[in-house]
């Protein structure tokens, strides 16, 4: 619930000030990506927020890699490439995720 | 009432103290039992990731000391916020226990016999974790940060029961 709330306040404070770019929110919470599905378009940011007390990953082969992201910490992306970009964490391979790109 | 008598036997009969048995851990304690149970699986992963056979094992060991290590951390970071003092404990002392047996014995293994021997003790390890989070640490834990700190180090407990049941699974072919 706290996420989903502090979630909708980023997107409405990122809405106005970029017109054309949006920030999209991925959380690392319970061993889950979430959403497990995002759609973005082209220039867009997305910031994985982890929030679980180990560490994960982001990786979509060939096309992105977060590196170790620890607990409580954050990578951010830019949606270059339009496609569907299917990622895991290396670390914990039944969490699983995709970025589309539109 | 009458129900309550009856429980008072029945804990009476199991446990050398009943209030002991009905009470739980403190805070302190359940700290110490957190602390001690990461610790015991960090020893037995290095050992695994340096003695295991086959990549699947040493590469699981690899992550165990990663993560309990991260929830090691997060755990000593609350508790040294709330100021608790970890108090040693029963529970404690027996999981040390066991985690030294497991590891005396998985030096003296080799080959695809430390793999099973490493992997079985980590399916039931992890087992009886989840159960004493389930059973007696969530439901004792007072502090309600120390609760949902319990809470949210639970997934990722199940996550590693499962991935150590498929390793399990694999060695047995
Ligand atoms: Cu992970």
């Amino acid at each position: 619930m706290s996420a989903l709330r502090s979630l909708l306040v980023l997107v409405a404070l990122a809405g106005p000030m970029t017109a054309s770019a949006a920030t999209h929110v991925v959380t690392m919470e319970g061993m889950k990506f979430e959403p497990a599905t995002l759609r973005v378009k082209t220039g867009d940011q997305v910031v994985w927020r982890n929030k679980d007390l180990v560490p994960h990953t982001a990786t979509a082969a060939g096309k992105f890699d977060s590196g170790q992201v620890g607990a409580g910490k954050s990578w951010s992306w830019k949606a270059a490439a339009r496609g569907q970009h299917d990622y895991v964490c290396t670390y914990h391979p039944g969490m699983k995720g995709s970025v589309v790109v539109e | 009432m009458r129900k309550f008598t009856a429980l008072g036997v029945l804990l009476a009969a199991f446990a050398a103290g009943p209030s002991y048995a009905q009470q739980g851990p403190s805070d302190p304690q359940i700290a110490h039992i957190v602390v001690t149970a990461n610790q015991v699986d960090i020893d037995a992963g290095k050992l695994a990731e340096k003695s295991a056979s086959s990549k699947e094992v040493r590469d699981f060991g690899k992550q165990m000391v990663t993560d309990h290590t991260s929830v090691n951390k997060s755990a000593t970071e609350l508790v040294t916020k709330l100021k608790v003092k970890p108090e040693a404990n029963e529970t404690s002392a027996s999981l040390k226990k066991g985690g030294d047996e497991n590891v005396a014995k998985l030096k003296k293994l080799k080959g695809k016999e430390f793999d099973k021997a490493y992997v079985d003790n980590e399916v039931s390890y992890h087992q009886a974790v989840l159960d004493a989070v389930d059973k007696t640490l969530i439901p004792s834990a007072k502090n309600e940060e120390l609760k949902a700190l319990l809470v949210k180090v639970r997934p990722a407990f199940v996550q590693h029961l499962e991935h150590a049941k498929m390793l399990q699974g694999q060695l047995a072919k």
